[in-house]
Parts: structure tokens; C-alpha cells; sequence
């Protein structure tokens, strides 16, 4: 039995052993936000976060992620208020098909929690593992941007 | 129902929020890639490993004994229908089947497909299946191709499917007559969409009805209905093709494939279970579709003063093994010159191959990527060597407001000079240009235009838009209209609020599904704002009408005193408001009229039928207009080129939500970047080589330049509230935007895509030699 905790919530899973978290998440878990655009590690669209990092859940085995705490983008807002970089993305129109916000959200979670104030270079690299192909990323940095004055603001 | 935002009163011109906006960054929409029905199965296709062959015997018997299999189809189990996307316009293009039968013609051609219980079982049952071919020879080289020699893929001379003529004026005569004539070839490579959603359809068959329901990740469901349903023999309404959120189309999800009509087969066969197909992301770089190559050979004239006096040449496009959409990509590619220049004498043959390399179709500009490349490099070529500058050349010879083209396209609205204008004094042109080569930047220009949905894919193009208010005076609005990502479904329920006059707030929409919402041709061509967007407002106007016609009943006053804007219905003879949009409702469903509010729209755009003997016709019922300049650095130590900003003037008639435009013109923008620079499908004996991520380079963040959108509202008098359509247009000039920097900024030029470091340092050695 593999106990995984996601979205502060527990599962006791029948796990083979050689399932990446991404199949454990879509196909055992019905979390569907999770996407792949690729399943080699290329796209970023599968980034959920780990104990609050970004990892890539298509190449992380499900069992090894016992005992920490992993967050989808399911997990990153209640029913009714959407988190301040989900709504972030939408007020900026970083967000066209949406297939890759879901990874795009979550990396920027990661990235502000670590670095608030982030600049646009640091913003770009973080990001780098990523692809957008409607969008074109710039409306994804001014929500990066955006999200991060309302952190920082609501901190201090 | 409370109204929350002020702001969603007249919504047209507002950067209000997607309309789906709150399932996309939630991860609570649904694609079709996430969906899974009770008792699905999961299919795969069976493809020829050879590039062309002919197909001796299939057997399927061991195949069908492993456990967990569940249906097995090949030709045999179908009518054996030769479809083509093109084939309304030119009926020997229909030369594919949905499962081979005789020949295949690419690594990939379906012949076959297996449903079972699970993706292992599935694909262990294709390695059962035995084929048995006769390899035939192939060609994968157009030029080979076209050869009397080369082995003939169709029943096509010389592997030619089509020959494309534009002869207008006396091109021979006018190049005799000019003072400047140069020649030019350009090469242009394939691409690939690389939509992040892949491929992926489930078909479901229900026999009690004799009904299949197919949901697929497309652009153009009423498209893929249509093929459906001539390839299973079925009628229009037998056939639902449903359309849920699409993870990007881009052109590549604009037809049936083989496995939209292998999942519903497989179905049938399998009693009933629905069946899914899901491609991976190298089967979706190898066997969907892709950008089509093209040799561009132009040879074109000037007068000293500027006056471009001809423009003529040869285009070769390398279609692969059918046709699909590449007749009307390669007609496109044309159209394009002569809706940006106006010249009057132009004779450009195109031709379309067939190479046993995979299919090439329609991609994001529909060929004009590729003719904007080759065109606006030549041209500024053209400009050098007689000593003026690219943009005041241009600005001598382009087309003008309220204009016939050579081709009797009719332009109304044309924003050119203003965009070339703006861009120009954005940047800084005449103070920039020339002027840097000691820090090796450049400047550079190119110019497109685009139509907005051109009768060139149907006989018709008409959408069509449904209006229901409810008793509680909430809206449903139905369309046929397909939001791949783009944005249609927030931009077509503003028009319909703003049209109706109410908040934006009362609209839910559904779109795309094809047993419920009107008909809609699909996402291509720039078509939705336009057409759609007119047929949505035609929609509201008569439900508009509809219920000023029940309060002048109970007003007893004239219907045509009357109006009803930002949620009031007012009496326009001494502006005072009648009652509210909700006690208007209330009035219309009330017991003494029982009125129910159903506004219909069915547009289609004034146009002429296009000749394509000659090319000529009006496609379009409105044009869009645009001008790129790019600021390169180079470094001529490594010939890597860094984009440092783009300015974008974009004639789009209005910005219905100027939020989503720039979003449209920086996604279009990054593209043509990535075309440009570093994307570049490759081949080796008909197969992709570098069908993943890693080794196919699209634009990244680090990649990302800054860009400066102007947005030019020509205002176009056919365009709802005038809009024009602007999906594409800003990816027609980028890569000669780009290419022209460099030369600005290096002396060299590169006539083939896309720029690589490599590239630009054999030119400068070869300068320097």
C-alpha cells in the first residue's frame, strides 16, 4: 500500500511500484488539471509540487513521493476564491488553450515562495522548462509580475 | 440575476475576462485528452513502416486471438471513400482513404487499427498483425519528384496533384520595361503545429440509433462531420462530433484524421464500447500534419523611381503523400501579394507535389509564412538595388483603401500605410536603420495582409449563431463556432451583449457541438471574429427585436422609437427608459404574451467565386493589414541572432477585446520567431528525426522578446461592430522582418530558413572570401 498525501488530503493506493505520479494523478486520482504534452520530461505541463518544489510528474515515481506533501493545481484554490497567481493569469491574459497554465501556475507558486520580488531574468529562467505555444510567454510574465506586487503588498 | 461589473455594460473594446476563463486555471475544464467513459477501450493505429509500398495481405487472425482485444478494422471493414480537403474546388484531390487499401504512401498511412482493453494489450495486438508488402521505390525530394523518371505515387502526371496558375497583366513585358530586375530563390523548411494538447478523439457507437458521437480535439467539427459521415456512409445528423476544450489547433486539427473515423468504426465493431485514440507526442510530430516546404524561385522588376513593375516566379510545395489541404494553402500563399502590393502585372505558377514524405496541410498562416518570408526578403532586395529605402519602396507601392486588386479582390478598409507608418516611428526608423553596423544591429521590415475566412475551403462559409433568453432573464447562446484557445467564446458573447445590450455577466455559451449548435465551417483563415462574429450579431439583433416588439405592444409605442442599451429599454423620441432589460423579459414571458425570446444569425460573407485557372476572385469579405519590424543583434563571433524587440501595427478593423488581440499577435509573433530561428521539421528517407521537444526548438521563455503591439481600428464597415479577423496575420512577415535585420545589421542575407548560427557564419565567411 502507497500513502500519498495531495492536496492536504490522504490516499491509500494499490501501486505496482513503476507508476509516475502523473498516471497515479490522472488515471488512479481522476486529477485531470495535471496534464503532459510530451511524458519525457520536455514540456513542463506536468509540474505539480513537492514539499512546495517543482518537479516534473512524469518522471517521478508515485512511491517515491511517500510522506510529502504534494500540491496539484487542484489543491491551489478553494471552491470560491481562485489563488492570487491563478487570478494573476487570467487579469494578465496569460492564459489562451490552457493546457499548459495548470504547470505554468504551479512553477510560479514555487518560484514566488522561494523569491517574492522576483526580475524579469529570474522569471524567464524559472520558467524555462516550460513551452506555451498560443501565447508567446510575455502576458505570463506580467502575471508572474502581478501576482508578485499582491504578494509582497499583502505582506507587508 | 445580480449584475456584479459595471464594466461588462457594452463590453465590445474591453479586456473583459475569458469567459472559461476560471476552469483554465483551476485544472477543472475539461479536454478531451482527460475524458474517460464507462466501459472505454483504447485503440491504436496500425501504420506502414515503409514509405511506399504496396499492401499484398493483411492478416489479422493471430491478433485477434490475444486476450483483451476487442475490435480489429482494416479497409476491408470499410466502404473504401476517397476523401480530400479540397475536394468541393478540385475533385481528384480526394485521394486518401480512412484506412489504405492498395498503397501506402508515407512512414505512418494508416491501413488498420485495434481496439482493446488496454494500451499494452493494443499495441502488442498491432506487432500480430501481419502485413505483407511489395516495397516500391520513393522519392522524398520535390525537384526528384516532378521528375518524368520518379515512381508515380498517384495517378498524378509527374507527381504533380495540382498546378496553381496567377497570370495577371503582362509580367514578361513589364520585366523587359523595368530598370531593375533580380532573381531570387528561397527554401523554406516544414514545421510543426505542436499543439500542447495531442491529437485525441473517442467514437462511440449507438446501435439502437444508428448513431456514432464522436469528441475530438478539433478545430472544424462540422468539417469533421461532414467526412465522417461521407466515409461511414451516414447522414449529417446521424454524426455528433463534439468539441470540448482544445489544447491549441493551429491548422493541424482542421480535418478528419484516420483516427477520428478509426475510434468510431472500432466502436461499432466492438458492440458499442466507446474506443479512444490518443497520440503521443511523436506520432503527433510524424504522422499529423505539418507545415508544407517550399522553394520559392522569384523574379521580379523595378523602375528607378520605386514603381514595382512585375512580379513572377515558381512555387514548389512538397505535399507528401496526399493531398489534404495543400491546394487552397498554396492558392492562399499567392492571394497574399497581391493584397499587399498593387501591382498589376504577376505571373507566379505554383505547383503542389506529391513526395512520399508525410502529409503536409494547413498550419497557422495557411502559406503565407512562407510566401511573406520569400516575398518581403525579395522585395527588400528589390528596394537595395536601386538605392531606396525598404519602407519608403513599400509605402510607393502598396494597396490603398477602397481598391480592386488585379485579381478583383476588393479591398474597403485598408490600414497599411498606417501600420507601416506606426511601426516605423515606434522604432525610431529613419534615425536606427543602416546606421548601427558597428555593433552589429539591425533593423528590419516586413509587411502582410490576410483574409478573413475565404470562400476557398467550401462552397459557402457560413456560421451560424442561436440566442435563447431564458424566463429568468439569463442567456443561453449557442454557436458553431470553435474556440481552440484563442478566445472565440469570450469575444463572440461580448458581441452578442453588446449587440442585445446587456451586461456580458447574463451569457453562458455553448459552442461547437454538433447535435446541438448551429453550423459553423471552423477556427481557420482568421475567420471567427468576422464571420461568426456577424452571424452572433445578426442573432441578437433579432432577439432584440423580438422583445422591443412585445414592449411596443404594451407600450403602444412604434418599435422602431425604441432601443434597448446597457440593460434598459429606452424610448429614443425623449430618452427615457421604458422599464429594464429584466421586466422586459418579464413582459415577454408573461401571460398575456408568452413570447419566447430565440434570436437566430446565419451569416455568410459577400465574396466572388475564385477562378483558379487564373487566381482571380474576390475570397474574402474583409482584410486584414499588418507591418513587423524586428531589432536583431548578431554575434558574429558564434552567428547567433538575438531578437531584442518586435513593433506589431496590426490593421484589425476594432479590438472587440484588446486583451485577447495582443495575445493573438504576441502568440503569432513567437511563432514566426521560432520559424525563424530554430524550428525546423527534418527527414531522413520520409521519416521525422527529430520528433520530440528536445531536438524540435520552440520559442522558450529565454527566448521571449519584448513586443510592441499598435493597434490600428480601421473600422470595416462589413466587420461586426468593425472587426476584422486577426489570428494569423502577425506570422505572415516576422521571419522577413527578421531576416531583413540581419542583413541591416551584417550585409548578409540568408534565403533559406530557418537562421541558424551556422548559417549566418558560412555567409560571413563567404563575404569575406
Amino acid at each position: 500500500m502507497t500513502t500519498l498525501n495531495i492536496n492536504k488530503k490522504t490516499y491509500n493506493l494499490d501501486l505496482y511500484g513503476n507508476e509516475t505520479l502523473l498516471e497515479v494523478l490522472r488515471d488512479n486520482l481522476k486529477l485531470t488539471g495535471t496534464k503532459t504534452a510530451c511524458d519525457e520530461a520536455q514540456c513542463g505541463s506536468c509540474t505539480v509540487l513537492i514539499d512546495g518544489k517543482s518537479f516534473l510528474s512524469c518522471i517521478t515515481l508515485a512511491k517515491d513521493v511517500e510522506g510529502k506533501e504534494i500540491t496539484t493545481i487542484e489543491g491551489l484554490s478553494s471552491e470560491e476564491d481562485l489563488h492570487v497567481i491563478q487570478q494573476a493569469f487570467l487579469d494578465n491574459g496569460a492564459v489562451q488553450c490552457g493546457f499548459c497554465a495548470p504547470g505554468f501556475i504551479l512553477s510560479t507558486k514555487a518560484l514566488l515562495d522561494k523569491n517574492p520580488s522576483p526580475n524579469l531574468d529570474e522569471i524567464k529562467k524559472s520558467l524555462d522548462g516550460h513551452i506555451c505555444r498560443c501565447g508567446g510567454y510575455l502576458k505570463i510574465f506580467d502575471a508572474v509580475k502581478d501576482a508578485s506586487k499582491k504578494i509582497t503588498n499583502h505582506d507587508t | 440575476m445580480t449584475l456584479k461589473n459595471k464594466d461588462f455594460l457594452n463590453p465590445v473594446g474591453k479586456s473583459v475576462p475569458r469567459i472559461d476563463g476560471r476552469g483554465l486555471v483551476t485544472g477543472q475544464t475539461k479536454y478531451v485528452f482527460d475524458l474517460k467513459l464507462p466501459g472505454m477501450l483504447i485503440g491504436k493505429m496500425l501504420r506502414s513502416p515503409h514509405p511506399h509500398a504496396k499492401i499484398i495481405s493483411i492478416d489479422t487472425s493471430k491478433a485477434k486471438k490475444l486476450p483483451g482485444v476487442k475490435a480489429i478494422i482494416t479497409a476491408k471493414d470499410t466502404y473504401g471513400i476517397k476523401f480530400g480537403s479540397n475536394e468541393f474546388f478540385f475533385p481528384q484531390t480526394a485521394d486518401q482513404q480512412a484506412l489504405e487499401s492498395d498503397k501506402v504512401r508515407y512512414i505512418g498511412d494508416e491501413l488498420g487499427a485495434v481496439a482493446a482493453t488496454d494500451e499494452e494489450t493494443a499495441e502488442k495486438a498491432l506487432k500480430l498483425i501481419d502485413v505483407k508488402y511489395e516495397i516500391l521505390p520513393a522519392v522524398f525530394k520535390m525537384m526528384e519528384a516532378i521528375k518524368p523518371t520518379a515512381p508515380q505515387i498517384h495517378n498524378a502526371r509527374n507527381n504533380i496533384a495540382l498546378i496553381l496558375p496567377t497570370n495577371f497583366g503582362n509580367a514578361e513585358r513589364a520585366l523587359r520595361e523595368s530598370d531593375y530586375v533580380r532573381e531570387d530563390t528561397f527554401y523554406l523548411p516544414s514545421a510543426a503545429h505542436t499543439c500542447m494538447e495531442p491529437h485525441v478523439c473517442i467514437g462511440q457507437f449507438e446501435a439502437f440509433s444508428d448513431k456514432i458521437t464522436l469528441w475530438t480535439s478539433t478545430q472544424a467539427p462540422f468539417k469533421v462531420r461532414e467526412t465522417l459521415a461521407k466515409c461511414l456512409k451516414m447522414n449529417l445528423n446521424n454524426v455528433r462530433v463534439i468539441k470540448l476544450a482544445v489544447g491549441g489547433g493551429f491548422g493541424g486539427k482542421l480535418e478528419m484524421l484516420p483516427m477520428d473515423f478509426a475510434s468510431c468504426l472500432l466502436s461499432k465493431k466492438a458492440g458499442g464500447y466507446p474506443v479512444k485514440i490518443t497520440y503521443s507526442r511523436e506520432e503527433e510530430f510524424s504522422f499529423s500534419r505539418r507545415k508544407h516546404p517550399m522553394i520559392y524561385k522569384l523574379k521580379s522588376g523595378v523602375k528607378k523611381d520605386g514603381t514595382l513593375m512585375a512580379i513572377s516566379g515558381e512555387v514548389y510545395a512538397d505535399g507528401g503523400g496526399y493531398c489534404s489541404y495543400g491546394p487552397t494553402v498554396l492558392a492562399a500563399a499567392m492571394m497574399r501579394i497581391l493584397l499587399v502590393y498593387k501591382i498589376t502585372n504577376m505571373k507566379i505558377t505554383g505547383y503542389r507535389v506529391y513526395t512520399n514524405n508525410p502529409i503536409s496541410g494547413a498550419i497557422r498562416g495557411f502559406g503565407g509564412v512562407q510566401s511573406g518570408f520569400a516575398v518581403e526578403s525579395h522585395i527588400d532586395m528589390l528596394a537595395e538595388g536601386i538605392g531606396m529605402d525598404p519602407i519608403e519602396f513599400r509605402l510607393k507601392n502598396i494597396t490603398t483603401p477602397n481598391m480592386i486588386t488585379a485579381n478583383k479582390m476588393l479591398l474597403t478598409t485598408n490600414g497599411l500605410k498606417e501600420c507601416i507608418e506606426k511601426a516605423a516611428e515606434a522604432c525610431d526608423w529613419k534615425n536606427k536603420r543602416g546606421k548601427q553596423k558597428n555593433i552589429k544591429r539591425g533593423f528590419g521590415i516586413g509587411i502582410a495582409a490576410d483574409v478573413m475566412g475565404s470562400k476557398m475551403y467550401k462552397s459557402h462559409e457560413s456560421a451560424g449563431s442561436i440566442i435563447k433568453i431564458e424566463e429568468d432573464a439569463s442567456i443561453c447562446f449557442l454557436t458553431g463556432a470553435a474556440d481552440t484557445g484563442q478566445g472565440s467564446n469570450t469575444a463572440l458573447s461580448q458581441i452578442a451583449a453588446q449587440e442585445l445590450g446587456v451586461s456580458y455577466e447574463r451569457i453562458k455559451i455553448t459552442s461547437a457541438d454538433t447535435g446541438i449548435t448551429p453550423f459553423d465551417t471552423g477556427s481557420f483563415a482568421s475567420r471567427v471574429t468576422f464571420i461568426s462574429g456577424n452571424a452572433t450579431k445578426l442573432a441578437a439583433h433579432d432577439a432584440k427585436m423580438q422583445i422591443l416588439k412585445v414592449v411596443s405592444q404594451e407600450k403602444n409605442i412604434p418599435i422602431n422609437d425604441l432601443s434597448l442599451v446597457a440593460e434598459e429599454v429606452i424610448n429614443k423620441k425623449d430618452s427615457s427608459v421604458l422599464m429594464t432589460f429584466e421586466k422586459a423579459i418579464e413582459l415577454c414571458y408573461s401571460f398575456n404574451y408568452g413570447q419566447q425570446i430565440i434570436g437566430r444569425g446565419s451569416y455568410n460573407p459577400k465574396t466572388t467565386p475564385v477562378d483558379f485557372r487564373t487566381g482571380e476572385g474576390n475570397v474574402s469579405g474583409s482584410y486584414g493589414f499588418e507591418a513587423q519590424i524586428a531589432k536583431v543583434e548578431v554575434n558574429t563571433e558564434t552567428g547567433e541572432i538575438k531578437v531584442l524587440k518586435m513593433w506589431d501595427a496590426h490593421d484589425i478593423g476594432k479590438a472587440i477585446n484588446p486583451q485577447s488581440v495582443r495575445g493573438q499577435i504576441e502568440g503569432s509573433l513567437f511563432m514566426g520567431i521560432g520559424y525563424t530561428l530554430s524550428e525546423n521539421l527534418q527527414f531522413k528517407n520520409g521519416r521525422v528525426v527529430n520528433a520530440n521537444f528536445a531536438n524540435y526548438r520552440l520559442p522558450r521563455s529565454a527566448n521571449a522578446c519584448p513586443v510592441e503591439s499598435i493597434l490600428i481600428e480601421t473600422n470595416d464597415p462589413e466587420g461586426p461592430f468593425g472587426a476584422k479577423g486577426m489570428g494569423e496575420a502577425a506570422l505572415l512577415p516576422t521571419a522577413a522582418a527578421i531576416a531583413n535585420a540581419v542583413y541591416d545589421a551584417i550585409g548578409v542575407r540568408i534565403k533559406d530558413l530557418p537562421i541558424t548560427p551556422d548559417k549566418v557564419l558560412a555567409a560571413l565567411k563567404s563575404q569575406h572570401d
